[in-house]
C-alpha cells in the first residue's frame, strides 16, 4: 500500500482497507473480507437449501485452492451456523507423480488440520491403470478424457463406499462460466445446461436394481465464488494448499474459454457472475428443459441428472483434450461440405420441439425431466449409471486395455493385470479384458 | 487476409472451375477470383429467398431497410442486393423488393464516425433511395410515452434541451467504454428500427456476418443478456415489432474483407476506417470492451477453425423461447423480453445481498442493461 491517506473498509469503515475485492472492486480490511466471503457462501447454501441436519457430506478434496478451502470454510460455517453436517475428505489418487503424489500429502495434512477423516481411492485400484500409465499409453493429446471421465465415477464410488449420498466439490464461479462459454464454443447445450446447475446428481438407474453408487448428490457451495476471492482467502486464513498444475495440460476449449473468462474479468470484474447468470437463463431455453427454474436448477425437486462423462477435470486447471479444436473443426467442415453438396440434409439443426408447452406451471416449481433424449440406464459391464449400453469408462478401459501391446508383456504388466482383475471384482471393467 | 495464406493448396487452380489460377483458400478450397464472388454472392442471395421476384404482387413494391455503416459487412450486402436487383430486373422485368438504404449519423457522439459526404460516392455507384439520419433523431422519432424517451429526460437538462444534448448527456453518464460500446448500437438499432416503420419497410437487412454474430452470441452472454440470445441471431420477427433478417448470416467475416478488394470494381475505396486487417487493440489496455474482446477472439478463432465460429452461431439458434413468454415485458433500453420480471442485477443466487433493492424492478433495466447503467437510467 504506497503511503496515502489510508482509506477506510467499506464495511466496518474503522480498519484500513488493505483488500481490492476482486469481485466488486470494493475495498476491504482482512477480517471483513474473511467474513464477507464466508457469509456469502453461507448464503448460497442457505438459498439453495444445500444440505439437511444430520447429513453426511464429503468434500472432494484434491489439496487444490478450492477444495482446500471449501473444507475450511465448510468446517466453519458448520460450527457456527449450527448445520449439524459430518464432514468428511474424500480424494481420488488419479496415479499423476510429481502432482498428485504430492498434493495427496496436502490433504493428508489438511485431514489432520481441520480433524477431519480421509478417503483416498486410486484409479489404479478402481481401474487397473494410473493416470501415468494412460498417458504412456494415449499420449499426452486427449488424456483430460480419461482422467476427467474416471473420475466422475471415482468419486461416486467413493461416496458409496463411505455410505455418503452427498458429494461437494470445489468447483468455482471462474469455472462454471468457463464451462458455459466452452460448452457455447463447442456446441454443447444439454451440457451447458447441466454445468450451472448448482446441483447435479447421478440418478438412480432405470433398473430396480440399484447399485450402491447410483443416486449420489452433488453440488458445488462455490459456485458463486470468484477464484481470486479463493486465492484471497487462502491466502490470508494460511491454508494449505498444493498450487502446482497438473502436468497433463494441453491447450484446446477449456483453455480458450478460460483465457476469455480472465480477459473479461479484467474489462469488468462482474463479468464472471454475469456469464453464470447468462448460463443459468439460457439453461431454460434449451429444448427439452421445463423452463420453470426460476431457482437456477437448485430445488431440490428440480435436479439435473449428472452425465457420466461431465465435468472434465475438477482442477480448475483441468483442460480437455488437445487437438479438440482442430478435430472438431473437421468433422464440422466435412459435415457442411457434405450439406453443401446436398448429400445429406442438415441434420445439424433438428426442428426444435415444443415441448411443455402446455405443462400447468406449479408455482415455478414443477419437477423436470431434463434432457428427455436421452434414457438412462445401467452400464452392462460395471452397472454405472450411463445413457449408453456401456459407459463411458468402459468404453475407454476396453480401449486402454486392448492395445496393450503384447510383446512388452513383462513383470511390470502382469502386475497390471493383475489390478485389472482387481477393478473387475469391483464391478468394473470385466469386458475389458477380453483378448487383446 | 485470407488471400494466398495457405501455399500449397493455394498454388493450385481454382478447384470450382478447374481453370483459372486461384486467390486466396476458402474453407480448404482454392479458389480464383470469379468463383470467390460468386460463392459469396450466392451464400447471401440464398438467404433472400422470400424476397424473389415471384413472391412479390404485382405493383405493390416490398420495402426493406438496409442499414449502412460504411463497413465491410454493409456494404458487401449493399453491393451483393444490388447486384441481386439488377439480375432480378434483367430477368422478368421487375424485382422482388427495393431498398431504402439508411446512415445514421452518430457524429454528434462519436468522432470516429464516418463523414455523411461518403454517402455520396455510394449513391452514385448504387441507386437506390438513401437518408442520413442523425442519431439523435431517435428522440424526436419515439412516442412521447415510450419507456426510454421518458427515463432519458434527464431531470438536470433544462426543458430546453435539444436532443443532441440528451443523447451526449446520456452517453457521458456512461462510465466505462464497454457501457458506452453497449449502449450506442442499441440507441442505433432502436432509431432504424423506428426509421423502417416510418419509411413503412417491412424488414431490416443486418450485415452481420457469422462471426459477427458469434462475437454477439458470446458477448451478449458475457454481458449478462444470456436469456436474450434467441432473439440476437434469429431470423425473424423481432422484440422491437419489425422482422430482422441477416443475409451475410452463412459467410465469415474474413470473407466479406476479401471480397472487398476481388469485387470488380473494388469497394475499397467506399469503406470507411479500418478494413482489412484486424485492429488488434491491447488486451490490457482499461479502454478495451467486451466487444472488442469478443471480436479479437472470433477473428483469431476464424483464422483455422471457420466451421467451430458457424457452430456457436448454429447453437445458439437452438435456443428457443417458450411461445408463452414471447409476451414479457420489454427491458426499457435493449427492448429484449425479460420472462418472470427478473429485471434488474438482485434476487438470483449470485446475488449475494438479500432483499437489497436498488436499481431493481423499478428501473425496467434488465440485467445486462442494469449492469451497463448501474444507478439506473435517470
Amino acid at each position: 500500500m504506497p503511503p496515502k491517506a489510508p482509506t477506510l473498509c467499506a464495511i466496518c469503515k474503522t480498519n484500513r482497507a488493505l483488500i481490492l475485492r476482486p469481485k466488486d472492486h470494493s475495498k476491504l480490511c482482512k477480517p471483513c473480507f474473511i467474513t464477507v466471503f464466508e457469509t456469502e457462501i453461507h448464503h448460497t447454501i442457505t438459498s439453495n437449501s444445500l444440505f439437511h441436519r444430520g447429513e453426511k457430506i464429503a468434500i472432494g478434496a484434491s489439496g487444490g485452492k478450492d477444495s482446500t478451502v471449501l473444507a475450511s470454510v465448510l468446517k466453519t460455517l458448520n460450527e457456527r451456523y449450527d448445520y449439524g453436517l459430518e464432514l468428511v475428505l474424500l480424494s481420488i489418487d488419479e496415479g499423476i507423480k510429481g502432482y498428485r503424489d504430492d498434493s495427496l500429502e496436502t490433504v493428508k495434512r489438511n485431514a489432520k488440520q481441520y480433524d477431519m477423516p480421509l478417503t483416498i481411492l486410486g484409479y489404479e485400484e478402481l481401474y487397473g491403470w494410473t493416470m501415468d500409465q494412460v498417458v504412456e499409453q494415449v499420449g499426452k493429446k486427449g488424456n483430460c478424457t480419461y482422467c476427467g471421465v474416471f473420475r466422475r465415477q471415482a468419486l461416486d464410488r467413493g461416496a458409496a463406499r463411505l455410505g455418503v449420498r452427498h458429494v461437494v466439490t470445489g468447483h468455482n464461479a471462474d469455472d462454471v462460466a468457463e464451462t458455459v462459454l466452452m460448452n457455447l464454443l463447442r456446441g454443447d447445450l444439454p451440457r451447458l445446461s447441466r454445468s450451472t446447475s448448482i446441483v447435479t446428481s447421478t440418478p438412480a438407474a432405470a433398473s430396480g436394481d440399484l447399485k450402491s453408487h447410483t443416486n449420489i448428490k452433488r453440488s458445488k457451495p462455490l459456485k458463486y465464488a470468484y477464484e481470486k476471492e479463493i486465492v484471497l482467502y487462502a491466502h490470508h486464513k494460511n491454508l494449505d494448499y498444493f498450487s502446482t498444475e497438473c502436468i497433463y495440460s494441453p491447450e484446446a476449449f477449456r483453455g480458450s474459454a478460460r483465457a476469455l473468462i480472465k480477459n473479461l474479468e479484467r474489462v469488468r470484474p462482474s463479468a464472471i457472475l454475469d456469464v453464470v447468470r447468462s448460463g443459468e437463463d439460457m439453461a431454460k431455453l434449451v429444448p427439452g428443459n421445463d423452463d420453470d427454474r426460476s431457482c437456477g436448477g437448485a430445488c431440490s425437486s428440480n435436479v439435473p441428472a449428472a452425465e457420466e462423462e461431465e465435468g472434465g477435470c475438477g482442477s480448475a486447471n483441468g483442460r480437455t483434450a488437445g487437438g479438440e479444436m482442430a478435430h472438431m473443426e473437421r468433422h464440422l467442415a466435412q459435415n457442411e461440405a457434405a450439406a453443401e453438396n446436398e448429400l445429406e440434409v442438415e441434420i445439424t439443426i433438428p426442428k426444435p420441439k415444443k415441448a411443455g408447452n402446455k405443462k400447468p406451471k406449479a408455482n415455478g416449481m414443477a419437477p423436470q425431466k431434463p434432457n428427455k433424449q436421452q434414457v438412462l440406464g445401467q452400464c452392462k459391464i460395471c452397472g454405472y449409471i450411463s445413457s449408453q449400453e456401456v459407459c463411458k469408462a468402459c468404453v475407454l478401459l476396453e480401449g486402454l486395455n486392448k492395445s496393450q501391446p503384447k510383446n512388452r508383456i513383462e513383470v511390470v504388466y502382469d502386475e497390471k493385470e493383475n489390478q485389472v482383475l482387481d477393478g473387475a471384482t469391483n464391478g468394473m471393467a470385466k469386458a475389458a479384458l477380453g483378448p487383446g | 487476409m485470407a488471400v494466398k495464406d495457405n501455399n500449397d493448396i493455394a498454388d493450385q487452380p481454382c478447384r470450382r472451375c478447374k481453370n483459372n489460377p486461384s486467390v486466396l483458400v476458402v474453407r480448404t478450397e482454392p479458389l480464383c477470383r470469379e468463383c470467390f464472388v460468386r460463392y459469396v454472392n450466392t451464400k447471401i442471395i440464398k438467404r433472400m429467398e422470400s424476397f424473389r421476384v415471384r413472391h412479390a404482387a404485382p405493383g405493390q413494391q416490398r420495402k426493406i431497410l438496409l442499414p449502412l455503416s460504411f463497413g465491410v459487412s454493409s456494404l458487401v450486402l449493399l453491393h451483393v442486393l444490388d447486384f441481386q436487383l439488377k439480375t432480378q430486373s434483367e430477368k422478368s422485368g421487375r424485382t422482388g423488393f427495393s431498398l431504402c438504404v439508411v446512415y445514421i449519423d452518430a457524429s454528434t457522439v462519436d468522432s470516429s464516425a464516418p463523414d455523411a459526404a461518403m454517402l455520396q460516392h455510394v449513391q452514385e455507384r448504387y441507386p437506390h433511395d438513401y437518408a442520413t439520419v442523425p442519431l439523435q433523431t431517435l428522440f424526436e422519432l419515439l412516442p412521447l410515452d415510450d419507456p426510454l424517451l421518458i427515463s432519458l429526460c434527464a431531470p438536470d437538462l433544462p426543458s430546453t434541451a435539444t436532443s443532441s444534448d440528451r443523447i451526449s448527456s446520456l452517453l457521458s453518464s456512461l462510465t466505462s467504454s464497454t457501457a458506452r460500446a453497449d449502449v450506442l448500437p442499441m440507441l442505433r438499432t432502436r432509431l432504424l428500427v423506428e426509421e423502417a416503420k416510418q419509411r413503412g419497410c417491412e424488414g431490416i437487412l443486418w450485415g452481420d456476418s457469422t462471426t459477427k454474430l458469434a462475437e454477439k452470441t458470446l458477448s451478449e452472454t458475457a454481458k449478462g443478456r444470456g436469456y436474450s440470445l434467441p432473439w440476437h441471431i434469429a431470423d425473424g420477427e423481432s422484440p422491437l415489432g419489425i422482422p430482422f433478417h441477416y443475409p451475410n448470416r452463412d459467410v465469415l467475416k474474413k470473407e466479406l474483407v476479401a471480397y472487398i478488394d476481388l469485387a470488380d470494381p473494388p469497394l475499397s475505396s467506399l469503406v470507411h476506417g479500418p478494413s482489412a486487417a484486424s485492429t488488434t487493440t491491447s488486451m490490457s489496455s482499461k479502454t478495451t470492451t467486451i466487444d472488442e474482446l469478443m471480436k479479437n477472439y472470433f477473428e483469431s478463432v476464424e483464422e483455422n477453425f471457420p466451421s467451430i465460429v458457424a457452430n456457436v452461431v448454429r447453437t445458439a439458434g437452438k435456443l428457443q423461447v417458450k411461445e408463452t413468454r414471447r409476451t414479457a415485458a420489454q427491458c426499457n433500453l435493449c427492448n429484449m423480453p425479460v420472462t418472470d420480471g427478473r429485471f434488474g442485477i438482485h434476487g438470483w443466487g449470485g446475488d449475494q445481498e438479500d432483499g437489497l433493492q436498488s436499481a431493481g424492478p423499478s428501473s425496467g433495466l434488465c440485467y445486462g442493461c442494469s449492469r451497463t447503467i448501474p444507478n439506473g437510467l435517470r
